[in-house]
């Protein structure tokens, strides 16, 4: 799972695999519009659907804040 | 040149507000305005007030509009408002104050497609082309004089969001290009002309009527879908079908080549142009 995780952030966004801090948005790693791709990407990749309650910069403050979200989707 | 501007006051959301306030900021040491910024609605994703924090901008957020109205009325120095993303209307007591000029950012080529969600109603036209206006606002919808705009291709493919961030981005160019002569009161305008009777977009249409038939033309389900599409951002529901005779609702789509289709429990396909398939998940009602 986390290997597909990061080949969509590879896609969308090189700059998530190598960045180490805590609030990409913040840090203009991504915007608004990557967060849609991404999670696009990841809905049909795992056969999940990421309500909008989960579409919040907390979720997506780095890669592992993502593939921590895909993990928590996929044993719900 | 009339007296200069004393203060500016940005109000709006996203990714163009946030570029804008910071080319604001960066001008004005030269100009010597004071710059604060609204919030009028909040968005989860949002950096805007982390800009704010960060340039020193003062900073409000105002979700009632009756509050922001009584704000904005009692401004008494000379203001230049600038209105980008903003869904707020302001009410004519505002617009008709003499000491203050609105400029607003529409997200479509005027008088073309005024009103709500320009970029969902271009693609769902089957329009090849749209684009940005800045105008300064009166007191009708999309009305006012026609500052700069700037255009863009549609392309097949494109989703709302895509466009709009495209024309967020264009928004900025032309912002940067006409700041200066706004601010400096001689900007050369457009009249829009007679546009009484011309189609306004409400907030509360949706394209196609968020309903299409399975049997309807692939390309123009394709399109409606691709118009609505702005991610997780509820702005409009889901698109509703029938399938099997029973009401379902589209979760998400996508173009994918035909040897990528697989037996998948509430997906349907249908046939695009070429090799390709529309792919609908779907979700019953």
């Amino acid at each position: 799972m986390e290997e597909k995780v990061l080949e969509i952030l590879e896609e969308y966004c090189e700059e998530a695999l190598t960045y180490d801090g805590d609030s990409m948005m913040e840090d203009g790693i991504i915007d608004s519009f990557t967060v849609i791709n991404i999670v696009s990407e990841l809905e049909e990749e795992f056969d999940i659907e990421i309500d909008a309650k989960y579409v919040v910069a907390e979720n997506f403050k780095n890669k592992e804040a993502i593939i921590a979200l895909v993990e928590r989707l996929l044993e719900e | 040149m009339g007296q200069k501007f004393d203060r500016v006051v940005v109000i709006g959301y996203g990714k163009a507000t946030g570029n804008i306030l910071k080319y604001i900021e960066g001008q004005r040491t030269a100009y010597g305005y004071h710059l604060e910024f609204i919030e009028h609605e909040s968005h989860a994703l949002s950096i805007t007030r982390k800009i704010c924090e960060e340039m020193d901008i003062p900073y409000s957020f105002m979700p009632d509009k009756q509050e922001l109205s009584a704000y904005l009325c009692g401004i008494m120095e000379k203001t230049l408002i600038v209105s980008a993303s903003n869904n707020f209307l302001f009410p004519a007591a505002c617009v008709e104050k003499e000491n203050i000029t609105i400029i607003n950012f529409h997200n479509a080529l005027l008088p073309d497609y005024p009103g709500r969600n320009a970029p969902s109603w271009v693609i769902y036209q089957g329009e090849r082309e749209t684009g940005i206006t800045w105008h300064y606002v009166t007191a009708g919808i999309d009305e006012g004089n026609i500052i700069v705009q700037k255009r863009c291709a549609i392309g097949p493919e494109d989703k709302a969001y895509e466009l709009t961030e495209r024309l967020m981005d264009l928004a900025c160019e032309g912002f940067e290009e006409c700041f200066a002569a706004v601010l400096e009161e001689r900007a050369q305008t457009t009249s829009q002309g007679n546009v009484s009777g011309r189609r306004m977009y409400r907030s509360y249409e949706v394209p196609g009527d968020g309903f299409f038939e399975l049997s309807e033309e692939p390309e123009a389900i394709y399109r409606l879908l691709r118009s609505v599409d702005y991610g997780k951002n509820d702005i409009f529901p889901h698109m509703q079908t029938v399938v099997d005779g029973v009401r379902a609702e589209v979760v998400r789509y996508r173009k994918i080549v035909s040897e990528k289709k697989k037996v998948e429990e509430n997906v349907v396909y249908l046939p695009l142009s070429g090799t390709h398939l529309l792919k609908m998940k779907y979700r019953i009602l």
